[in-house]
C-alpha cells in the first residue's frame, strides 16, 4: 500500500538521510584502496555469473543472484591479503533473528530468518556526530493519519518474547558484532521477489532487530538512549540493482514519539550494469546487441567494497 | 567407370602401342584421375575408416574450441556414466584403468625453496627460518608446536606463515557451524548439508582469503560454489549385444557427471610436477566389461564443462574440495566390515574428478584424444567427510585412450593420493580437541601452489 521505507522509519523511530554516510564515502573516495584495478575483476564476476557458469545457455535468477553475490564477496575476502584484519570477520548463512520492541503501546516483534549475516569481532564505530544525533531530537515522524502505522503487518499472539542475536549464537562467539546484513532476492518468478521499496523496508526492519539485539545484550533491557551506538549495515539485491543500507541505533527508548530518534542512510537503486546478453540479438541479420555486459558501473561495486571494508579501514 | 573402360581398351592379345618415345618428358605432376579410396557410405570396413578419418579432419578443422566441444560430442550412442563417489568395490583400480591412470602414494616431492617456512609458537624468526628447510623435504612433516592455544603472530618475519593465525581461523569456522550458531536439526540423511558443508566452505573461503597475499594466483582466483565438472571419452571397444547395430564393433563410451562441493579456477596454469613421458608404474588391467563394477549405460548429452564456459578468463583449475555423501560414511563400512575399502572411496573420487577436470581443461584449450596434449595439466583435489581429509594431486599427460590412439601412446596419467587423516579429535564445549597440524599444513600448500614465475 505504501512506500514501505516511510512505515519502517515509523515503526523503528527512525529519520532517513538519502546518500550514503560521509564515512563510507570517505572509503569510496580514497585511491589508496585500489578500487579501480578490481574494476577487470568485477566485471568478470559478473559475466562469470550472468554468462558463463551454466552449461546451459543462460542462467537463471536462482542461480546467477547468489553466484555473483558469492563473487562479489570472494573479491572483497581477497583484500584480506592487503588489509589482515579484515579476516576477523565470519559470514553466517541462515541465521534467524528474533527482536521485540514496544511502539506508542503496540508490541513489534521482528522475527525469520534474516539472509546472510556477516559478523566480526570488533564493532563498527559511530557514524554520526553527536550533534547529528542530537539534532534528531527535532525531526519529528512521519505519521499516517488516519491509517494506523501497524497496517500490514500480522497481529500473531506472542507467548515468549525473544530478543537476542544470541538467539543465533551462543555465547561466548568471538565473532559477536553483526556488521553487515545481506537480502538476495533471487526468485525466478517476479511477482515472488520483493519491489525495490518493500527490499529497503525489509533491509531496514531487519537492521534495526539486529541492532537492537545487540543493544540489549551490551547494555541490558532498560530503554535508554545509547552512549554507543551500535551500528549495521545492510546491502539488498536482486542480482542487477543494488540497495546500500547503513542503520545507526542511536536510543532503545522507543515507547515515545520524540527525543533522539536513529538515523538511516539508504542509496537505493544502483545498477551494477545495465543488460547482459547471453546470446547476441540478431534483427534481420543485423546484431542490434551484441553479446556480453553492458552499461557497467563500476562505482556501484566501490560502494560495496567501502561497505565491506568499513569499521576495519 | 574409368578404371572398366580402361581395361576394356586394354584386352589381352590387343596391343596399344603408346605415342611416347623413350626418353619422354614425365608424366604431368596432377594426376589424371582422383586418388581411388574407399566409398564414403559403404558397410565395409574401409568405409567405415574413411568416415572416422572425414569426421577427424572435421574436428581438427573447426574454427573454435566451443565448435570442436560441439562436434566430438555430437553423437549420442550409449554410455556408462561413471560416478566419482561410489560405494563399489575396488573401484579406484577400476577408474585407473579406464583413465589409464597411475596411483603413486604420498605426496608429489616438491622443490625445498617452493616450501615456505612456518613459524613455530615462541620461536624467534631466525631459528624458525633455520628449522624449515630441514623439515621442507620430507612431504607432511609439520613442527607442531607444543600446547599454544593463543595465536602469537610471528614477530616481524613477513616470509614466515604464522600456523597459529590459520590454526585459529579453522577452529573459528570449525566452531561456528558446529556449536555456536543455532541451527535447526538437520534433515534425514542430510547429514552433511548440516556441519561439514558450512565448514568446508567457510574454510577453504577464509584460508584462501588470507593466504592469498602469499599467492597472487590465488588474487586472480575464482571460486565455485558447487559447480559442475563434465567429461566425456572413450576408452577400448566392445561389440554391440543386441539391437539393430548388433554385430558392429563400438568403442566403449564413458562419461563422468560431477559435482564438487567448491573449487578454485585460476588464469595460469599449475607447474607440471614431472616430465611429460615420465613413468611411474603401472596402469591395472582388467579383463571384465565394465558394467560387472557395476557401472550402468544410459544415452544423454554428451558434456564437457570445467565449471564455466570457455570464453572465462579463469580456464585452468587449482583446487577442487569433495564431500562425501553420507551414503559412504565411515561408519557405514564399518559396520559391514568393509574397513579397507574407506580408502577406496576416497582415491576413486579424486582419481574420477580430478581426471574428469583436467581433461576437460584440455579440451577447452583444443586438445583432444586425436590432438594429444603438448604440456601436462595439473590440479589438486581435498575429499573429506567432514573431519578425514585426503589430499590428491593429478598430473594428465594424454589424452589418447580410444582404441587406435592408445597402440601407440606410452605416455601415462599420474596420480598422487594419501590416505585420509582426521583434522580434529572432537569438538567439545567450544574447544576443538586434538586438532593435528599436519593436515592444516598440507592443505595450506596445496592452496599455495602457483607456477614458478609468479
Amino acid at each position: 500500500v505504501f512506500p514501505g521505507v516511510r512505515q519502517a522509519q515509523w515503526l523503528t523511530k527512525t529519520k532517513l538521510v538519502e546518500g550514503l554516510p560521509p564515512a563510507v564515502q570517505g572509503i569510496v573516495d580514497n585511491p589508496a584502496h585500489g578500487l579501480q584495478e578490481l574494476e577487470e575483476r568485477v566485471k568478470h564476476a559478473v559475466s562469470h555469473a550472468r554468462l558463463w557458469d551454466t552449461a546451459e545457455v543462460a542462467p537463471r535468477r536462482e542461480q546467477y543472484c547468489p553466484l555473483l553475490f558469492e563473487n562479489l564477496i570472494h573479491i572483497c575476502r581477497l583484500m584480506s591479503g592487503k588489509y589482515p584484519s579484515l579476516s576477523k570477520r565470519m559470514l553466517a548463512r541462515n541465521c534467524r533473528i528474533a527482536a521485540t520492541w514496544e511502539r506508542e503501546s503496540i508490541l513489534l516483534q521482528v522475527r525469520g530468518l534474516s539472509g546472510i549475516l556477516m559478523n566480526s569481532m570488533t564493532p563498527i564505530p559511530p557514524v554520526a556526530s553527536k550533534e547529528e544525533i542530537l539534532a534528531t531530537k527535532e525531526h519529528v515522524l512521519e505519521t499516517f493519519y488516519p491509517i494506523a502505522p501497524t497496517i500490514d503487518l500480522q497481529e500473531v499472539n506472542v507467548y515468549k518474547e525473544l530478543n537476542d542475536t544470541g538467539q543465533c549464537f551462543r555465547d561466548g562467539y568471538p565473532y559477536s558484532h553483526p556488521h553487515t546484513l545481506f537480502f538476495l532476492e533471487s526468485a525466478n518468478v517476479r511477482t515472488n521477489r520483493f519491489r525495490p521499496e518493500q527490499l529497503r523496508a525489509k533491509m531496514l526492519m531487519f537492521a534495526f532487530g539486529n541492532a537492537l539485539a545487540k543493544a540489549k545484550a551490551l547494555h541490558g533491557n532498560d530503554p535508554k538512549v545509547l552512549e554507543q551506538p551500535v551500528v549495521v549495515q545492510s546491502i539488498g539485491t536482486d542480482g542487477q540493482l543494488f540497495q546500500f543500507m547503513v542503520f545507526q541505533l542511536n536510543t532503545t527508548d522507543l515507547v515515545s514519539n520524540d527525543g533522539i530518534k536513529n538515523l538511516v542512510w539508504i542509496d537505493s537503486d544502483q545498477n551494477l550494469y545495465e543488460r547482459a546478453q547471453c546470446v547476441p540479438e540478431v534483427k534481420k541479420r543485423v546484431v542490434t546487441k551484441p553479446a556480453g555486459i553492458s552499461g557497467f558501473q563500476p562505482d556501484t561495486f566501490k560502494k560495496f567494497l567501502a561497505l565491506y571494508l568499513h569499521g576495519t579501514v | 567407370m574409368a578404371a572398366l573402360g580402361a581395361r576394356r581398351l586394354l584386352r589381352p592379345g590387343r596391343r596399344w602401342f603408346s605415342e611416347t618415345v623413350p626418353g619422354a618428358p614425365p608424366p604431368p605432376a596432377s594426376p589424371l584421375y582422383p586418388p581411388v579410396v574407399a566409398s564414403i557410405t559403404a558397410k565395409s570396413k574401409a568405409a567405415k575408416s574413411r568416415r572416422l578419418q572425414r569426421f577427424n579432419q572435421r574436428v581438427h578443422a573447426a574454427a573454435t574450441v566451443e565448435e570442436k566441444l560441439r562436434l566430438y560430442g555430437k553423437l549420442q550412442r550409449p554410455k556408462y556414466t561413471v560416478y566419482p563417489q561410489t560405494f563399489a568395490l575396488n573401484a579406484d583400480r577400476w577408474y585407473r584403468s579406464f583413465t589409464k591412470t597411475v596411483l603413486v602414494p604420498g605426496m608429489p616431492p616438491r622443490a625445498a625453496a617452493a616450501k615456505p617456512p612456518v613459524a613455530a609458537a615462541g620461536a624467534t624468526p631466525e631459528a624458525s627460518r633455520a628449522e624449515a628447510p630441514g623439515a621442507a623435504d620430507a612431504p607432511g612433516v609439520a613442527e607442531a608446536p607444543g600446547a599454544a592455544t593463543a595465536p602469537e603472530p610471528a614477530a616481524g618475519a613477513a616470509p614466515c606463515l604464522n600456523i597459529d593465525e590459520l590454526r585459529s581461523l579453522a577452529c573459528d569456522a570449525l566452531l561456528q557451524e558446529s556449536f555456536y550458531q543455532n541451527k535447526k536439526r538437520p534433515f534425514l540423511y542430510r547429514d552433511q548439508d548440516h556441519t561439514p558443508g558450512p565448514f568446508l566452505t567457510q574454510l577453504v573461503s577464509t584460508l584462501a582469503a588470507s593466504l592469498s597475499g602469499r599467492n597472487p594466483l590465488l588474487a586472480a582466483s575464482s571460486l565455485d560454489l558447487n559447480p559442475e565438472v563434465n567429461y566425456y571419452w572413450h576408452h577400448g571397444e566392445e561389440v554391440v549385444a543386441h539391437g539393430h547395430r548388433k554385430g558392429r564393433v563400438d568403442p566403449v563410451r564413458f562419461q563422468i557427471d560431477d559435482n564438487p562441493h567448491l573449487q578454485i579456477r585460476v588464469p595460469k596454469q599449475l607447474p607440471e610436477v614431472v616430465p611429460l613421458g615420465s613413468d611411474l608404474g603401472d596402469v591395472p588391467v582388467i579383463d571384465h566389461k565394465p558394467s560387472k563394477l557395476p557401472l550402468f549405460k544410459k544415452q544423454y548429452e554428451n558434456k564437457v564443462f570445467i565449471g564455466s564456459k570457455v570464453a572465462d578468463p579463469c580456464c585452468y583449475g587449482h583446487t577442487q574440495f569433495h564431500l562425501l555423501p553420507d551414503k559412504l560414511k565411515r561408519e557405514r563400512f564399518i559396520r559391514e566390515r568393509l574397513e579397507d575399502q574407506i580408502e577406496v572411496v576416497y582415491r576413486s573420487n579424486g582419481i574420477a574428478s580430478l581426471f574428469a577436470w583436467t581433461a576437460a581443461q584440455a579440451m577447452y584449450q583444443g586438445f583432444w584424444s586425436e590432438a594429444d596434449v603438448t604440456r601436462p595439466f595439473v590440479s589438486q583435489a581435498v575429499v573429506t567427510d567432514g573431519k578425514y581429509f585426503a589430499f590428491f594431486c593429478y598430473q594428465l599427460n594424454t589424452l589418447a585412450l580410444t582404441a587406435e590412439t592408445i597402440k601407440n601412446n606410452p605416455r601415462k596419467n599420474i596420480c598422487w593420493g594419501t590416505d585420509s587423516k582426521p583434522l580434529y579429535d572432537v569438538v567439545e564445549d567450544g574447544n576443538v580437541k586434538g586438532f593435528n597440524d599436519e593436515v592444516l599444513l598440507q592443505l595450506v600448500r596445496f592452496l599455495l601452489n602457483r607456477p614458478k614465475e609468479l
